[in-house]
């Protein structure tokens, strides 16, 4: 099924010549400059009028779109970046007066003050464990509370009617027009080229799978927090053109209804594609000024079953809808040629130093007195082993004898109720995931834990981002893995999968990236949760051998859970039997597979 | 004559594209007792799941009395008369004995009838029907869940490791239970299991599941099935 | 004095009426309904035109519950059906619709403000205060309502089979329960109290397209403390209720306004589950 998959997504993939990325944007954004240049000739003063409020907004539905389409951040609360630029502009200006100097300084405070309400936000809903549910909710209490103090903030905030009457930057409409015009297209540019670097291919590994990426060692938290105060300045940069412009300010704009409708305008236009959500904005806000004269209740009525039609049918908006009917007409005219396009390359990564603390001869992990509640119930009690370089342990024992459950223990210093882990001699302490990566812990889960829409290269990269950087401004085509990697890279033939979406591969080709990914973290210690399920024989086997000689090569310490008890007996150096929260036997294959206690374990009538 | 209640034909099921169980032909007579046995991660469990209509078929089918239910949904293959026993989290634990019978019953089922069952089966449960189940105790919780299945009318019982945690003496209590009900009611009853004196105790018959593919069968009768299972299963 | 602790106690009972429809869906579905505040104004509507028709004001909530439930079953049927894999998808989704509800209800009425004659007017006299006697008849509604939903879920075999479904959805379908039902009958029955708690604020609120949206957020955030236990909402209610009031006292009415949301966010940071006990 999923070979069937593959080649359908190798014939497509060839419709489309391209030119390299960078010279495409540098070629449409010198034709949207042009464009922004002449419209005012061409059109009536009015329509100039709209549409540079048209894109004051279309620049904040971009950040919306940065941070739901990209990030997976369903924001309520733009409007309120955008309303601390603007009145804390309008509040200068009608307290101090305009000045080239002042009106520097309000652009500046602007920014700041939204990047500290951002900072706050982020601060109360990205947190190790906070729900999409709960960051969406905080979004949507901030811009309550910020109206709220617009309002109660009487005649120095104006209170309901706002701030109307001060004087600001003196430039006339065309002008805005340019200025606003020109920002827009560099910002969508800049966005533009950001989303479709190696970095900006994080943003939507974080929203596929944010678990994956801290047991990558990543800190999704911080990554999702500054993105959030980026896309916050942008807000109130926003807002600082539009009280320059519109010379008016007034609470709506803070509030939870604006915050929505950004996100009906991103919606529409399509998430995730910044041209959908600007393109989206420009041409309903423009259409509002027009037609709400005319129809003021049938527009916003139709928008609102075009909406909600899009939500339900089309999820990802109307411009991928648009430009896939292009792209087939197109194909109706002229034969598509293959592209030309350089696969990424892989590149062996320079030996880390860290071999030298496995030669120091100390035990890679220790776990002492162990143990884990959930309320009353206790999954697992007084746990205690060791396990060397070089050594492939393997977890065994019936359903739920707690075996996955110590896997997290380790993995996560979050997890267990008492005891301690040490790995390579160091204190797991209360480490969250991404920190106990860093001291060396590499966890592949049991369902296969890929990020499904990124390629398997950039999967691989992300997999990099801890230890190599991430380029922020263009796709660098290189990943640098470790020898061990590479090897099952290989081994396995997906070095010749590097461009297909993960999502396409066969069961057992993506047990095999995860392992890749988590070999690439270049760990000591390797937490395995049954990494041959759903696996073919020969799979089996393969994976088999590579964890034997990676054992001995690299010296790692490999710890297996695993119920295909042929293949613990095959690779295992020792073996530990949990039951029932506790370990009832912890020796050689041998010593275990002659155990009468493990026999009536399995049997079942040992208790 | 024996009648077929339940047969699958070349079933293969799992979660999301892989398939855990595949090419599964079976067939389970009126009043028999067939178990599945093998080690964990062999799909037992995905199997149940994929007859009960939690997971899809990816191929084969799945019928009652002859009548296929490939395609039914859970709540419609419970009202053909399949009672399922989950191995996990198969009891409300915050409602009580009675309200997680009742849940069961579905329109004609009677409380009476119920209640006759209970008696019948595990009197004991019959002073504590305003006890929240969550606060039995474990061998409780399952004799619950056996009258719970009985209790509805099932033709089918479908049992996820019933015995896990039990002593022995409960053990061979759901052994007699089991197989008195299927005397008198002529259910069929599809069990799968880790605990192999209560398999070969209570089956009839027995088929050995190895990485989802059947691999064996036969009588649990046999003298030597005990030892012959005991080698697949254990290390 | 009190008059604070009358109007903690009746504030509390009218966010209990106007969240507890919200809190029945977002319990069963484990999804938000953010066209809750548009099914209340539809409510408010109901009123009004029970006054233009001249009957009995009470009329106007039968009228209500009848058109928040028809509605709701339009909108499970046709939209939010499709969208249970999809949660932040149904806020949206439900948003969308109630910008629907209150376009129409502009085109059929008209922007402007209207009112509803109230079931009861004037004041009683009680522990020495005279006190509006609509909020304290509010307060035995919210009782009222408190106790009937408590019997259904308690007492009816659907009750019994829609509390299996909050429970575990997975097991209750095992076991013969039709959950996709449960979700139908649900929604439809919270729509209709939503509406119900439009009808019945009108006397305290002006009737306008818009006015569901300040207490859509009141009843999410009240919502998501709550979990999905009537009992947690009763409390919750009371607390940030009995919050609101007393910053609406001593800091004036436009901070008590965003007293419930801003504390509900910081309680959930604290403690994710809220006031439920689990």
């Amino acid at each position: 099924m999923s070979d069937v998959n593959l080649k359908e997504w190798s014939q497509a993939r060839h419709l489309r010549p391209r030119a390299s990325p960078l010279m495409r944007m540098l070629v449409v954004a010198t034709i949207a400059l042009i464009g922004v240049g002449v419209t005012p000739f061409f059109i009536d003063a009015y329509s100039v009028n709209v549409l540079v409020r048209s894109m004051i907004y279309a620049s904040i539905a971009l950040s919306v779109d940065i941070l739901w389409g990209y990030l997976g951040v369903l924001t309520f609360g733009q409007s309120a970046f955008f309303a601390a630029g603007a009145y804390v502009t309008a509040l200068i200006f009608t307290y101090q007066g305009f000045s080239a100097e002042l009106a520097f300084a309000a652009l500046v405070i602007g920014i700041a003050v939204a990047v500290a309400m951002a900072g706050l936000v982020a601060f109360l809903a990205f947190w190790h464990g906070a729900t999409d549910l709960y960051a969406s909710v905080i979004t949507l209490v901030l811009p309550i509370v910020v109206t709220q103090l617009l309002f109660s903030g009487g005649t120095f905030t104006g209170s309901s009617s706002g701030l109307t009457g001060f004087e600001t930057v003196p430039l006339s409409i065309e002008a805005w027009f340019w200025v606003v015009g020109a920002w827009l297209v560099i910002l969508t540019s800049a966005a533009w080229l950001y989303t479709r670097s190696d970095a900006g291919q994080l943003l939507v590994a974080i929203r596929e799978n944010e678990q994956r990426c801290q047991y990558l060692g990543l800190n999704t938290s911080n990554i999702k927090a500054v993105i959030f105060l980026i896309c916050a300045s942008i807000g109130a940069i926003a807002g600082w053109m539009y009280a320059n412009y519109t010379m008016v300010v007034a609470p709506e704009i803070a509030g939870f209804v604006f915050g929505t409708e950004l996100l009906i305008w991103v919606a529409l236009g399509g998430r995730g594609t910044l041209f959908g959500p600007v393109i989206g904005t420009l041409i309903i806000d423009y259409a509002s000024a027009h037609l709400q004269g005319d129809f003021p209740f049938i527009w916003k009525l139709v928008i609102g079953v075009i909406f909600v039609s899009v939500i339900v049918a089309l999820p990802r908006g109307l411009l991928p809808v648009a430009s896939s009917s292009l792209n087939w007409l197109r194909s109706l005219v002229i034969k598509a040629q293959p592209k030309e396009r350089t696969p990424m390359q892989l590149r062996q990564a320079s030996e880390r130093s860290s071999t030298a603390a496995n030669e120091g001869g100390g035990a890679a992990l220790v776990v002492s007195g162990v143990e884990k509640r959930f309320g009353s119930l206790k999954v697992l009690s007084g746990i205690d082993f060791e396990a060397t370089y070089g050594e492939i342990v393997s977890l065994v024992g019936p359903n739920g004898a707690g075996k996955t459950t110590l896997m997290t223990c380790i993995a996560d210093g979050l997890k267990r109720s008492g005891g301690t882990i040490s790995v390579a001699g160091v204190d797991i302490g209360h480490r969250p995931p991404n920190q106990c990566v860093r001291l060396g812990v590499g966890r592949k889960f049991q369902m296969a834990n890929v990020f499904d829409t990124l390629t398997v290269g950039e999967c691989l990269q992300i997999a990099r981002a801890r230890l190599d950087g991430l380029s922020k401004w263009h796709k660098s085509g290189i990943c640098n893995l470790p020898q061990s990697a590479l090897h099952i890279i290989r081994a396995t033939g997906l070095d010749n999968d590097l461009d297909v979406p993960a999502q396409v591969l066969s069961h057992g080709k993506k047990q095999a990236l995860e392992l890749a990914m988590v070999l690439a973290l270049e760990p000591k210690v390797i937490l395995l949760d049954e990494p041959t399920a759903g696996l073919t024989k020969a799979e089996r086997t393969l994976i088999g051998t590579i964890l034997t000689e990676l054992a001995k090569t690299e010296q790692l310490c490999i710890l297996l859970v695993e119920h295909d008890l042929d293949f613990v007996r095959e690779i295992s150096s020792r073996v530990i039997v949990l039951h029932q929260g506790r370990i009832v036997l912890n020796g050689s294959v041998d010593e275990v597979v002659n155990s009468e206690l493990v026999k009536s374990v399995y049997a079942g009538s040992g208790h | 004559m024996t009648e077929t209640v339940l047969a699958l034909k070349g079933l293969t099921t799992g979660y999301g594209q892989a398939p855990v169980v595949r090419d599964v032909d079976l067939t389970i007579d009126r009043g028999e007792i067939l178990a599945v046995v093998g080690k964990n991660g062999m799909g037992k469990t995905t199997l149940l799941k994929s007859i009960m209509g939690y997971l899809p078929k990816f191929s084969g089918t799945v019928s009652l009395s002859g009548q296929s239910v490939s395609d039914g949904k859970p709540h419609q293959i419970a009202r053909l008369g399949v009672a399922y026993i989950p191995q996990e989290k198969a009891l409300f634990q915050d409602l009580t004995v009675e309200e997680n019978i009742r849940l069961a019953l579905r329109g004609s089922a009677d409380w009476n009838e119920a209640r006759e069952t209970i008696s019948r089966c595990f009197p004991f449960l019959l002073d504590r029907l305003r006890q929240k189940a969550g606060t039995l105790s474990g061998g409780e919780q399952k004799m619950l869940l056996m009258t719970r299945s009985l209790a509805v009318g099932a033709k089918v019982l479908l049992i996820d490791e019933i015995t896990e945690g039990l002593q022995p003496s409960v053990i061979s209590n759901l052994v007699k239970i089991i197989q008195a009900e299927r005397d008198r009611l002529g259910l069929a009853v599809l069990l799968v299991e880790q605990n192999l004196s209560f398999t070969c105790a209570v089956s009839d018959r027995y088929v050995l599941l190895d990485k989802g593919e059947i691999s064996g069968s036969g009588n649990t009768r046999d003298q030597d099935t005990h030892a012959k299972i005991l080698a697949h299963i254990s290390l | 004095m009190i008059a604070t602790i009358l109007d903690i106690i009746t504030t509390a009972a009218i966010l209990y009426i106007v969240a507890s429809g919200l809190l029945l869906v977002f319990g069963v579905m484990k999804l938000i309904n953010f066209a809750h505040g548009g099914l209340m104004t539809l409510g408010g509507y109901a009123a009004v035109i029970a006054t233009a028709i001249g009957v009995n004001p009470w009329i106007g909530i039968p009228l209500a519950a009848i058109f928040g439930a028809i509605v709701g079953l339009g909108m499970e049927r046709i939209v939010v059906r499709s969208l249970y894999n999809r949660p932040l998808d149904a806020i949206l989704a439900t948003w969308g619709l109630s910008i629907i509800i209150g376009q129409i209800i502009t085109l059929v009425f008209d922007r402007g403000v209207h009112f509803a004659e109230p079931p009861i007017r004037g004041v009683v006299s009680l522990l020495g205060e005279s006190y509006s006697t609509y909020r304290l008849v509010l307060t035995v509604l919210a009782l009222l309502l408190g106790l009937g939903l408590t019997l259904i879920l308690k007492g009816t075999s659907l009750g019994l089979s829609t509390r299996a479904v909050i429970m575990n959805e997975d097991l209750a379908r095992g076991l013969g329960i039709n959950s996709g039902l449960v979700r139908t009958v649900t929604f439809t029955l919270g729509s209709g109290l939503a509406a119900v708690a439009g009808a019945l604020i009108t006397p305290l609120s002006s009737v306008y397209p818009d006015m569901g949206t300040a207490w859509l957020i009141s009843a999410f955030m009240l919502v998501l403390v709550s979990g999905s236990s009537l009992y947690s909402l009763a409390i919750a209610s009371v607390v940030l209720g009995g919050a609101q009031v007393i910053v609406s006292g001593y800091f004036g009415a436009v901070l008590g306004g965003m007293t419930i949301a801003a504390l509900a966010a910081v309680i959930l940071r604290i403690r994710p589950q809220g006031f439920s006990y689990e």
